[in-house]
């Protein structure tokens, strides 16, 4: 069993990771916090699924199909919201990922609350893990360019990157509409992996527990995310031994961290080879400054 | 013509008017300064002039182009930018990042280019950080680049704002008390600093101060504001000359 | 023509719940500018602390209703000297809060789970007011749904006299409207915080003893309660007079959903509402428009 089972819980905390990804994007660079995140995985996954059962097409231009779709709800729903002001936009998000998921409750093409079930199980480890990769290096690359710089100034000044020519709400809308790409193909995968979709998957809780994976990894770093979704993917899943009372805990968790350490575990920090190496350098200069400083005792 | 026309700018927050049927020309190469006691209207003019608020009734004429009401980013697009007198920098970001950031301007690279990065993306990135660094030394800040803009010292936020304004390559940069903070030694510098940056990048500049000295050393044309109209305007000696300035600023004896 | 009035009367009943909840929504954003979700879970947990003074220590109801509220508002307080006094001692952004108030929720919801002697089973009240419904010519009402009506009323009432003709009232609402000012004016704003966690779980305590009696008792009440939420933005964040009103007016589109269209459709409209509210009037009915200043 044992490495079936770790698999299992990498391709889950892959999953969550490629959502993670795009709020990171929108909520860590960006400054925009959504709590609807869930229904653009749902939007994807359910018209991934459709693509794959009833039009038979492959996995991978499926998942685009649903990253598409996500993409094309979440320009409307930029267009009318991102004008709003933080709160309120967060509140809209909560709105849109609950009607979302209460409409299609309510269609029964796709069986409605009881769930849609018999979608194929194309999902595994590898795919998840390419996604993944093309992801990370598609938003590393975005970041550190002029449209990614842009982002950052809206998080940090919203005046101020509008007086040095920024268009605020065309940056903002980008960046939704990429997290809500990259949300809609994570749900194409979690469909594809649980081989059933059902409404209740995608409620309020999961679009909370996402932005919180994005702030416990630390904002504004992508290393951070992963992390995040590792770990709190995973812990869960270790955890499921305590059944009803890790959520206890969990909830706990959240407190203590936004009380205790708000920047999360990376907070802004990135970890890539030229980083691990200033960290090491700045450890040996360290060391030995104490050494000398030992000596100069003298 | 002016380079900028405020033709009866108007702007009213409620029943108060702010600012009250102002008309004023900016000569194009000119140092123009704008005072006035507290609370006259001066920052508000700013505002309405970088479209960061609406103009109640009035038109804003830029280098022949209606700007009234238009959207901030593309009031600054027109070439006209400005500082603030509670210094807005990109806080949590380096002075290096801060001046890149608004360098932004001077490329045209997609999305696309970046996310694959094609070479219109390296050339034109590559021309970015030698302007941003270029305008790091012309500003003095190149021993800094790398320290979080929220930890300069104050008189260094200011240059720095400064520097984020130019990366754009303004026509018009509008100061709002830049010496604001400053003693003496510094603002002299400053003064220096602006009248070099004008010649060196062909600038208009527009400035609000209370630092008297700096204003008559370097302006050619000053309007004074009070209670959100136009007092008088001229050069420095009119303007010190002016009986009803002096009034307003000292009171009648 | 009687369906309509029917459908009124209950709408009316319960939206006046919901305005029970909505309004501790609004005082604490009208104070603290965050959407305090942890809200929900006080609302849940005076419904089981009503339920278990009724059954296991057979509390006579006025009782159990009064030690249900003041649980409730004690609860509350804990939530916000635990989850928020941190952040605000540290000025945090408004979203820490959010995500703050979003764990003592999960706690909350999941902490009744775990216990085994309360657990996720559905809990009914025992009956209080007997089911024999008033008749007035042709329109029914039962005597819960009555009750209901006029205990909120009553609190409602109680409340806004409060913020309108007393001292503390007056330095809630000066606290509102600048939180800075007031402090410096010599108000005590955290006395302030903790009068309105008390006040906001207080009446929480009561409407989740309402909706216990009216539906049942179970840890995804908060769920419900996201909806009394909505009714706070629909009439306006941080307006108690705009989120009795929204409240009253989400309750009776609520039930003519039910009753003209389908039941399923019930929970949708709540949510289609709420996004509607904020592209087309952002402020809901009654808040206050603010201009940003540069």
């Amino acid at each position: 069993m044992g490495n079936e089972y770790i698999l299992g819980i990498f391709t889950l905390a892959g999953i969550n990771l490629m959502t993670v990804l795009g709020l990171s994007l929108l909520t860590g660079f960006t400054g925009l916090f959504s709590f609807g995140h869930a229904g653009f995985m749902a939007i994807g996954g359910y018209a991934t699924a459709l693509m794959t059962l009833n039009f038979h097409w492959p996995f991978i231009p499926s998942l685009m199909v649903g990253g598409l779709a996500a993409a094309l709800v979440s320009a409307v729903l930029g267009k009318v919201t991102l004008k709003l002001k933080g709160d309120y936009f967060c509140i809209a998000t909560l709105g849109f990922g609950e009607a979302v998921r209460l409409i299609l409750d309510n269609v029964q093409t796709f069986g409605g609350a009881r769930g849609w079930p018999g979608i194929p199980h194309y999902t595994n480890f590898w795919n998840v893990l390419g996604i993944n990769i093309v992801a990370i290096i598609i938003l590393a690359n975005l970041i550190h360019s002029r449209h990614g710089r842009n982002m950052i100034a809206v998080r940090e000044e919203e005046l101020a990157s509008q007086i040095v020519g920024i268009n605020v709400f065309k940056y903002k809308m980008i960046s939704l509409v990429i997290s809500a790409a990259y949300a809609g193909i994570a749900g194409g995968m979690m469909g594809h992996y649980m081989t059933f979709l059902q409404p209740k998957m995608f409620s309020l809780v999961k679009s909370t527990e996402l932005t919180i994976i994005v702030i416990f990894g630390g904002l504004g770093s992508i290393s951070g995310s992963v992390l995040g979704a590792l770990v709190l993917t995973s812990l869960p899943e270790i955890l499921r031994a305590f059944s009803s009372w890790r959520l206890v805990f969990y909830g706990l968790a959240v407190i203590f961290i936004m009380i205790s350490r708000p920047e999360g575990l990376m907070g802004g920090y990135e970890l890539t080879p030229s980083s691990m190496k200033r960290l090491y350098r700045n450890i040996v200069s360290k060391r030995s400054k104490a050494v000398h400083s030992a000596g100069g005792d003298k | 013509m002016g380079i900028l026309e405020l033709h009866g700018l108007t702007k009213t927050f409620g029943g108060l008017t702010a600012v009250g049927d102002v008309n004023f020309n900016v000569e194009k190469d000119s140092i123009s300064g704008l005072i006035g006691p507290n609370g006259a209207g001066k920052t508000t003019i700013f505002n309405l002039i970088t479209g960061v608020y609406k103009v109640t009734s009035g038109k804003i004429i830029f280098d022949g182009k209606d700007i009234t009401n238009k959207e901030p980013y593309l009031i600054a697009e027109s070439g006209i930018t400005r500082t603030f007198q509670n210094i807005r920098l990109f806080k949590k970001l380096t002075v290096y990042e801060n001046v890149l950031t608004a360098c932004h301007y001077n490329a045209n690279y997609s999305i696309f280019d970046s996310v694959l990065r094609l070479p219109k993306f390296r050339k034109q990135e590559k021309k970015l950080t030698e302007q941003a660094a270029e305008l790091i030394e012309i500003m003095g800040l190149e021993s800094r680049k790398d320290l979080i803009a929220n930890n300069l010292p104050y008189g260094l936020q200011r240059r720095l704002e400064i520097a984020r304004a130019l990366a754009l390559m303004p026509k018009l940069l509008l100061l709002d008390e830049p010496a604001a903070g400053m003693n003496p030694d510094e603002t002299e510098q400053l003064m220096k600093l602006i009248s070099e940056i004008r010649k060196r990048f062909n600038l208009t500049i527009l400035i609000i101060e209370h630092h008297m000295d700096l204003i008559m050393g370097i302006c050619e044309n000053i309007m004074v504001l009070n209670f959100g109209c136009k007092l008088a305007e001229g050069t420095p000696t009119d303007v010190q000359n002016d009986k009803s300035v002096i009034e307003a600023y000292l009171g009648v004896e | 023509m009687t369906q309509f009035f029917q459908q009124l009367i209950n709408g009316i009943s319960i939206g006046s719940v919901y305005a029970l909840m909505a309004v501790g929504y609004s005082l604490v954003y009208s104070i603290m500018n965050f959407s305090n979700f942890a809200h929900g879970g006080v609302i849940m947990f005076g419904a089981y602390f009503g339920f278990f003074f009724l059954t296991l220590l057979r509390f006579p109801f006025p009782l159990a209703f009064l030690s249900a509220a003041i649980c409730s508002a004690i609860l509350a307080l804990i939530i916000e000297r635990v989850a928020y006094k941190p952040l605000r001692e540290r000025k945090a952004p408004f979203l820490y809060f959010i995500i703050s108030a979003m764990g003592a929720s999960i706690f909350l919801e999941n902490l009744v789970i775990a216990i085994p002697a309360i657990g996720p089973t559905f809990r009914t009240y025992p009956e209080i007011f007997n089911k024999q419904p008033i008749k007035i010519g042709e329109l029914a009402m039962g005597k819960l749904d009555i009750a209901m009506f006029l205990i909120s009323a009553i609190c409602l009432i109680v409340l806004i006299y409060i913020i309108d003709h007393t001292k503390i009232g007056k330095a809630i609402q000066a606290t509102s409207y600048n939180i800075k000012a007031s402090a410096l004016m010599g108000v005590n704003t955290d006395f302030i915080l903790v009068t309105i966690f008390l006040m906001g779980g207080f009446l929480a305590g009561i409407a989740g003893v309402l909706f216990g009696m009216k539906y049942t008792v179970y840890p995804q009440i908060g769920i419900i309660t996201n909806k009394s939420f909505i009714a706070a933005v629909f009439g306006g964040l941080g307006s108690l007079p705009g989120a009795v009103i929204g409240s009253v007016l989400l309750g009776i589109i609520e039930t003519f959903t039910a009753g003209y269209f389908s039941s399923q459709y019930r929970d949708l409209i709540a949510f289609v509402l709420l996004i509607t509210v904020l592209v087309v009037r952002p402020m809901g009915l009654m808040g206050k428009v603010t201009e940003d200043k540069a």
